[in-house]
This record gives structure tokens, sequence and C-alpha cells, in this order.
């Protein structure tokens, strides 16, 4: 016999199990204290339990619930943006916003499957002058604009 | 106290040039937003939230209401003209609005989406100026175990009306109020579930993980669906209704304000579900149903009337009890806090400009979108010829520059990132973040009511049935989840979010 299973409910459970243990683990060093008086650590422990119980009853659930597939995940603007928001946030520290700017949206550019190279180009351009005149100018909030080397 | 007195108190806060101002941005940005199919008004929220922070508290927050209400009205002129509904609570006005436009009636239907907004709009600023005050004399009432009991049938609601399976709602419930409790403890100051990173001493930021879940997560979901908007060559030749066609839409709209003003207090509901509830009774109390879904004028002014309303009026309980009723009324709770204003009965009385302030400043911003909206459609329709390729790379790098600068640490924006994969990752097993959400604004505010009662009531947690409100509040709540696993009433569900 084969088991039927939903592996979209199955993996929710296991992320359940996951968030529950791991939650569970960082409280275990705080005070629990007593129903009256209640340390740091009683409702996140409690939570944490419930969390985990509860991942695992859907999780026993789901491998009885009858065969259904993940969803397919279209990879590549997941990763694109992903990676654009990594470089946004491992650049403007040292290299300003207006060079940030250009290239979170040349990145995010590519995201799209009907992308042109030029198009971006002049975009990126010009949301780069525009967030730096808004954002820094307008705005006046405190974000580095130039490279600090 | 009384109603006037209060009216006036607002408008002389609204009508301020700096304010007016910010409606008019508000109302604006919000009618662009909700025009565009793929950018929902919570994303915008949440994005634009941290450019908020640095206006007083009462503009901020009438800026971010005109977003709101304004994307209630763009939404229709998307669902008219396109047959895509703008936000998903225009998604029965596709049904007869896009007939109306295919035979020729689009000006009628355009105009009666406005009409029926605008008179919405009008009906529900009463509403929640009379509504408020008998509600914050209720929350003078309130104590520890009626707030914690509050925020469970809050909770419960959110789960019942959450599309999709509703135990997995419960699940990202329990997770968002668990999450909410990183940080450190406001009772003894110990951190908690920090991993010594310092930057989550305060909690994990709320800004990043709204920026992610409903920004990122909607952007890298969208961009892997085709997209196809196919405009249909509209011609806006006459933009009035005919007194007939009027004549007709007036009952309906006031039964759609009516419904919406309801739903729109329930925990749990707004805007989306009262434009189903209402279109459903506008088709059922008919003398010719079957004229619905084939142009009939009453299936765009109930449904318009009462998504409106239904914006507007879940307000309330945001307003006089402190407690969001959705995700988006979540964000304002987060905004709200920011601005260093705890929600609660209290802004009533020691903040009475703000209180009003917003609340007038409503009737002011639907003012401003039917004289905004109407002249403006030729405008709104030249938008949507725009690409989605050169609209979502400003959305992505606003997102980053917003996470920044609530905090202007890129920790936060690593933050963001990983709750933006996860909001994917929800997605795609079934599982809708607004729950999450919720449950992460209220963790930490029901964690100190549930200490603060179990003191008081010496670790007896009987205190949450013998008292008269809290107990009632927890029976609606059992109620409540008593008849979503009823069968009857699963199979009903299931068909109407199929819709």
């Amino acid at each position: 016999m084969t088991l039927k299973i939903n592996i979209p409910d199955l993996a929710f459970a296991a992320f359940l199990v996951a968030i529950g243990a791991f939650a569970f683990a960082l409280a275990s060093e705080l005070t629990v204290g007593t129903a009256a008086a209640m340390g740091p650590g009683y409702v996140p422990r409690g939570l944490a339990i419930v969390v985990m119980i509860y991942g695992a009853v859907l999780g026993l659930r789901a491998m009885f619930a009858g065969h259904a597939a993940l969803p397919d995940i279209a990879w590549r603007p997941l990763i694109l943006i992903s990676a654009s928001v990594a470089l946004f946030a491992a650049m403007l520290p040292y290299a300003g916003l207006a060079l940030s700017s250009l290239t979170v949206v040349i990145c995010a550019g590519f995201a799209s499957y009907d992308v042109r190279l030029h198009e971006n180009a002049v975009l990126a351009v010009a949301l780069a002058a525009f967030s730096v005149l808004l954002f820094v100018t307008v705005l006046g909030l405190p974000i580095p604009v130039r490279p600090q080397w | 106290m009384d109603l006037i007195a209060n009216l006036a108190t607002g408008f002389a806060v609204a009508l301020t040039p700096a304010n007016l101002g910010f409606c008019f941005i508000g109302a604006l940005i919000g009618t662009l937003v909700g025009v565009l199919p793929g950018i929902a008004p919570i994303t915008t929220i949440a994005i634009l939230l941290p450019f908020t922070f640095t206006l007083p508290p009462a503009s901020s927050l009438i800026m971010l209401a005109g977003i709101f209400y304004g994307a209630q009205y763009g939404g229709s002129t998307t669902a008219i003209l396109v047959n895509v509904p703008g936000e998903s609570s225009s998604i029965v006005t596709c049904l007869d609005g896009h007939q109306m436009a295919k035979q020729g009636r689009a000006g009628p239907a355009l105009a009666i989406a406005a009409i029926a907004s605008f008179f919405a709009g009008t009906v529900s600023t009463l509403v929640i100026a009379t509504a408020s005050v008998p509600m914050s004399w209720l929350a003078l009432k309130f104590n520890a175990p009626e707030y914690f009991s509050l925020m469970v049938l809050g909770l419960t609601g959110a789960v019942v009306l959450a599309h999709g399976a509703p135990e997995k709602a419960v699940a990202m419930v329990l997770v968002g109020l668990l999450l909410g409790l990183v940080g450190i403890d406001v009772n003894t100051g110990a951190p908690r579930m920090t991993m010594d990173i310092a930057e989550l001493g305060d909690g994990i930021g709320f800004v990043p993980v709204a920026i992610g879940l409903f920004g990122f997560a909607e952007l890298a979901i969208a961009l892997g669906q085709p997209q196809d908007r196919n405009l249909l060559s509209v011609k806006l030749s006459s933009l009035w209704p005919s007194r007939e066609e009027i004549r007709q839409c007036i009952p309906a709209m006031i039964r759609g304000t009516a419904i919406g003003s309801v739903l729109g207090v329930l925990p749990g509901g707004g805007a989306a579900l009262s434009s189903f509830a209402a279109y459903a009774v506008e088709k059922k109390s008919a003398r010719d149903p079957s004229r619905f879904g084939r142009g009939a004028i009453e299936g765009v002014a109930a449904p318009e009337a009462a998504n409106n309303a239904g914006a507007q009026t879940s307000f309330i309980p945001l307003l006089t009890l402190g407690i969001p009723g959705n995700a988006i009324m979540a964000l304002m709770v987060g905004a709200m806090m920011i601005q260093g204003v705890q929600p609660g009965p209290q802004v009533m009385t020691a903040q009475p400009q703000l209180f009003w302030g917003v609340i007038a400043s409503m009737w002011l911003g639907n003012l401003m979108l039917i004289v905004l909206n109407l002249p403006m459609i030729g405008l709104w329709v030249a938008l949507l010829r725009v690409p989605y390729r050169l609209m979502f790379p400003a959305i992505v790098l606003f997102c980053c520059i917003g996470t920044y600068s609530t905090g202007n640490t890129v920790f936060d924006v690593w933050v963001m990132l990983l709750f933006g994969v996860l909001g994917v990752f929800f997605v795609k097993v079934g599982a809708e973040p607004a729950p999450f959400i919720l449950g992460f604004i209220l963790g930490p505010l029901m964690e100190e009511n549930f200490r603060r009662a179990m003191y008081l009531s010496r670790g007896d947690a009987t205190v949450f049935v013998e008292r008269p409100i809290s107990a009632t509040l927890l029976a609606m709540s059992v109620a409540l989840l008593v008849i979503l696993v009823l069968p009857a009433v699963k199979r009903k569900r299931e068909e109407v979010f199929k819709e």
C-alpha cells in the first residue's frame, strides 16, 4: 500500500513543528513561573508546545489525506527578487542609495519573463534618480546616498 | 459630548491645508493602486507605512485611511472596464459592471459605482461618529479578561473568514502569536527568544514582516503567473445614468450601505465580505434575478456601496476598542503604535483631535474621490496600459527603501527577505498570511491581558467565564467555530469562496 500524502499539508505541518521546537528551545532558558505570577517564559513555552502538537496532528492527517502535489513555484521571479533584496541589504551601507537602487532595479527587472534590456536600464537610472530625490531630498530620510569607502 | 461639536473638532483638524493635502495624496495613491490589478491595498499600506512615520500621528492616519478607501473606489474602475478586479472587494462588481461596459454603458456603471461609494462613505462616516461614543463607554467596562476574550473573538473571526482551510488559518494565528512575543518582556525586562541579536530586543519588526508577507511574496507570485489585460476599448460617451437607472439604484445603494456598515464592524469582516453579501442579497430580493450577471445596474450599486461602507466601519473596533478586525486594521494598529499612540478607548478622550480628525477626513476623502475620479477615468485607463514589467521593479525598490527607513538598519531588510520567502511558502501550501499578521500584532497585547487577568484572579482561569461580558465574547467565539465545522456551512463556505 502506498501512502497518499498531501504534500503541501505535510510541508506546512513540518514548518509548524520546526518553528514550535525552535521557539521552545529558545524559550526554555526563561523562567516559567506559576499561573498566578507568570514568568517571561510561561506564554511562549505554552504557545510553542501548542504549535508543535498542532503541527504534529496536521502532519499525521496529511499522511492519509489523499495525494496532492506541491503547486509549481515560479523559481525565476522568486530567486531574482530575493537576490535583488539581498543585494540592497548588502550594498546599501557601503555603496549608498544611488548605486544600490540601480542594482535592485536591474536585478529585479530580470524576474519578469519579458524583460527588455534597454528599457530596464533606462528604468533603473530613472528610478535611482527618483528615489534619491524623493526619499532623501524631499522626505529627508537619513539614508547614505554616495558610496562610503 | 455631542455629535456636532465632535465633528466640528474633527473638521477643524481635517481641514488644515496640510491634512487636506495628506488626505488627497492618500486618496489618490489609493485609487491608483486600486486601479492597478496585482497591487493590493494591504501591500501599499505596508510599503508606505514607514514613510508616514515622520508625519504627525493624525496626518499619518488620515493618509493611510485615504489609501484604504481610495482603493475601494479604484478597484471598481478596473472591474468595470477590464473585467479584472483591482481589489478582492470588487470581484462581484465585475459580474454586472463589465457586462454594462460591453453593452456600451460603461459611463453609467462607473458613475453609479462612484455615487454609491460616496453615498455609503457619507453614511458610514456618520455611523462611525455616532457608534463610536457608546462603543467607547462599553470599552470602559472592559478589563483584562474582557480584552483577552475580545481578542480571542477577533482572531476567531479572522479564522472563519480566511480563504482556504480554516485549520491552517488557526495554525497561522498561533504562529503569529508566538512570533509576536519575540523581544524584551515588558513585565520583567527579560529578553525573550532574541538569540542575543540586539536588533530583536524590540521584537521582530512589524514593518519588515508586513512588507515581506504582503509586498515581496505577492510580487514573486504574481510574476510567475501570466499577465493578461485585455482592455476593452470602451467609449465613454455619456457618463450619466438615466433617471430610470438612478431610481433602480437607490434602494440597492441603501441596502448595500446597511449590509456593509454591519459586516464591516464584525471581527474578520470588512470590504470584500460586505460586497459579496450585498450582491447576494440584491440577487435574491430582485423581482427578476436572471437580469443579474447581464448588466443589472443594482449589481454594481449595491456591492460598491457595501464595500466602501464595510471598509470604513471596520475602523470602529480599531478606534474604540483598539482591536483590529482584519489584516489592514492590524497594519493601522502597527502604525499607531509606532507613532506612540496606544490604540484603545482612551484615544477618543485623550486625543479627540486625532480621533475626530481621522473620521472627518474620511468624509472629505470620499468627497475628493468623487470629484477626482469621474473626470480622471481617462487617466486611469491610460495607466492600465503600462506594462507590469515596468512597475514591479519600482515596487521592489520601494519595499527595500521602506523597510530600511523604519529603523535605518539593513537588519530589517534581511528580515523582510526572510518573511517574503516564508510568505511565498505560505501561499504555496495554502495558508493565508492575513491571520498570521493579526496574531502577530495581537500576540503581545493578548499575553499582557492574559497575564494581568490571571494575576488578578490568582491563577484561576475561570475568571474568563465568570465575568458576563468576557463569557459572552468567548461563547461567540465558540459558536463561530462550531458553525464553521458544521458540514452544511462548510460546503456553503467553499461555494462562496469559489466565486
